[in-house]
């Protein structure tokens, strides 16, 4: 009797696992109840602006992480999206008020930069077969070197109007009530689910952040495919940087903190390193840790409880839903 | 030359450690001057110390490393200068232990949630690193607090003839040289190696990996307490620098971030070149806005030479 009870245990036990492995039933659950709190205890959290300004938030951080997750799936990790970041809201700032460029031409500007350093950190790590953690640091110092030294110590100049637009709570796209941010924010994240499910190039990045030895037998050009991953990081965190300069971006520095933010988003969204994940669950991730950010300056916390909870916050997920093997089960 | 440099991990950093230091004493006699050693050396201390502090758990394999030293160093730094100080607990016999504990159990803690709650490592120190920022920004509240007493001053300058730098440098190498004469070490490069085949070979994995991030957070421990002899504040902003940098030394040390070599020898080289470069851009007639510039991509010539020096004596596995 008790071993039949015990046994049903397991299954059940199963049954979620097997489902939270299909679907981020967690994340979801913790959003939910995250956001009910801030209903009941938080005056004028329903309010337009208030969910407006979330999304804002959730938007620069899912922009700035997505490079993050598609690294991650295949199987790296990028130390230089802050840097990248940096670069963005920089370049705007700097080349549209001080060298007066049009802003295309700062916009395609920025992102070649961003082509190039990508290239750079996936090429590096690749053909030399040094750990990305160290090439993307080492480029992301070299970046955050060049930018101090081409604007002479710091940036003088102001951002341009329409990066301001972007990210104010009063504005729509095209007649949608959405700030454009947010718009951007959506349909990137449509993009980037069916990129990554559907197409040969997705499904290249899962095999290779799996088992790269595998997936070159499964003829998966695994130098491409990884160097992409580094490439599209650092145009979605340049993109991100460009539109953060509307909100206190384009300064040295200003990416720093998204580095370890961003890397938050895609861990409690539930991605791990090596083709465990998708976009969908750092969408997640991303607005949780704003509901999260929301409710403690609500409730007047300072920025260090701040931080300790969102330590503590990764620890509880991860230990939910992230746990690798034991080392028995792998002998 | 080429053989040298292959079999020996941490040549190229001792190679390139003369060559700069060469390079610094040219550019700044003074340099060379020994009443100038222990204010070099205090300022080198924290940041070998936090280098080499990240080393064991890179060593110990399956993708280990402590993003958390940093904070960790800094959150110490703050205690003494915060807590301890201002209530006359500033004695050595009180400090000193601390240090060491407190450092020993955010490692222990970090080991236990990489071995027994199996955290990707670098998960299980990005939420220390969160928690420990957090507490350290706490602390320092709106003002930063300053402090220090006669031997933390004499931490920064020197005791009678031994610059106090040099102690604390010296402290972490002796219980390092004290655990290589035990099997510890021994069991530490096999589970790097392959920690699957040392776990069928009998090794205690899960003891020898808690072990290597309680060795890392006992010399952060030590690593603190230089940095606040040398700061006499609290500045909770540095922590994350201080990591990246240790990353990239350990790194240039010839240390293999799959855990399949190292040694702490080479991370202490290697975190020399670090402060050697950055001296010699301060010295030599580089612009002060392009001195970043300039050592951002050395740095990563350097890791990108001695990495792939690293790699080229392994077998190549596909």
């Amino acid at each position: 009797m008790t071993t039949i009870t015990a046994a049903r245990q397991l299954a059940s036990r199963h049954l979620v696992a097997d489902l939270q492995r299909r679907f981020p039933l967690l994340q979801v659950a913790a959003l939910v109840v995250l956001y009910l709190v801030g209903v009941v205890t938080v005056p004028g959290w329903t309010t337009h602006s208030t969910l407006m300004s979330m999304l804002i938030m959730a938007a620069l951080l899912g922009i700035a992480g997505a490079g993050q997750t598609i690294v991650v799936l295949g199987g790296g990790i990028d130390f230089s999206v802050g840097a990248f970041i940096t670069a963005g809201g920089v370049f705007i700032t700097v080349l549209t008020s001080v060298d007066h460029w049009p802003a295309w031409a700062a916009i395609v500007f920025s992102l070649a930069v961003a082509v190039a350093g990508g290239a750079l950190n996936g090429v590096t790590s690749f053909r030399f077969r040094i750990e990305p953690l160290v090439v993307t640091l080492g480029v992301g110092a070299l970046l955050d070197g060049v930018l101090t030294g081409w604007v002479g110590g710091a940036v003088n100049g102001t951002p341009p109007a329409w990066t301001n637009s972007a990210v104010s709570v009063t504005t729509s796209t095209f007649g949608i009530p959405l700030p454009p941010i947010v718009s951007i924010w959506i349909v990137l994240a449509v993009i980037a689910g069916i990129v990554l499910a559907r197409t040969r190039a997705g499904r290249s990045l899962y095999l290779n952040g799996t088992n790269p030895v595998a997936a070159r037998r499964a003829l998966v050009r695994t130098g491409w495919t990884w160097t992409a991953g580094f490439i599209v990081s650092a145009v979605l965190a340049t993109f991100a940087g460009i539109l953060l300069a509307g909100e206190g971006g384009g300064n040295l520095g200003a990416g720093d903190p998204y580095l370890f933010q961003a890397l938050t988003a895609v861990i409690v969204g539930g991605t791990m390193f090596g083709g465990r994940g998708d976009y969908w669950r750092t969408v997640l991730g991303a607005l949780i840790l704003t509901v999260v950010t929301y409710l403690l300056e609500a409730h007047n916390y300072s920025t260090g409880v701040q931080e300790m909870v969102y330590g503590l916050l990764i620890m509880i997920v991860v230990a939910l839903y992230g746990r690798e093997r034991k080392i028995r089960d792998r002998v | 030359m080429t053989r040298f440099l292959r079999t020996r991990p941490y040549a190229f950093a001792l190679v390139l450690a003369v060559i700069l230091l060469i390079a610094n004493i040219v550019a700044q006699p003074a340099f060379g001057n020994p009443s100038n050693w222990p204010e070099t050396l205090a300022i080198f201390a924290p940041f070998a110390i936090a280098a080499i502090a990240s080393t064991p758990a890179i060593m110990s394999g399956g993708g280990g490393i402590d993003i958390s030293i940093g904070p960790l160093m800094t959150v110490i730094d703050m205690v003494i200068v915060a807590d301890l100080l201002p209530h006359g607990l500033g004695s050595p016999w009180i400090v000193v232990p601390f240090c060491l504990v407190a450092g020993a159990a955010v490692g222990a803690i970090n080991g236990t949630l990489v071995t027994v709650l199996r955290f990707q490592p670098v998960v299980a120190t990005l939420c220390m690193n969160f928690i420990l920022t957090g507490l350290a920004t706490q602390i320092e509240g709106s003002v930063t607090p300053q402090g220090s007493t006669w031997w933390t001053n004499d931490l920064s300058s020197s005791f009678g003839a031994i610059p106090g730098g040099l102690i604390s440098i010296a402290a972490v190498l002796l219980i390092w040289f004290g655990l290589s004469r035990t099997a510890y070490l021994r069991n530490l490069y096999a589970t790097g190696g392959d920690d699957a085949a040392a776990f069928s070979a009998g090794v205690d994995v899960t003891r020898v990996r808690i072990l290597a991030y309680t060795i890392g957070g006992l010399f952060a421990g030590i690593g603190g307490l230089a940095l606040m002899a040398v700061l006499k504040e609290g500045e909770a902003s540095d922590a994350t620098m201080y990591t990246l940098v240790a990353l990239a030394a350990v790194a240039l040390g010839g240390t293999a971030f799959t855990g399949k070599r190292g040694s702490l020898i080479g991370t202490l080289f290697g975190a020399a070149c670090m402060y050697l470069i950055t001296n010699v851009l301060s010295t030599a007639n580089v612009p002060d806005t392009w001195s970043d510039a300039v050592y951002g991509g050395l740095l990563l010539i350097a890791v990108i030479i001695s990495a792939g020096l690293a790699n080229a004596t392994q077998v190549r596995t596909a």
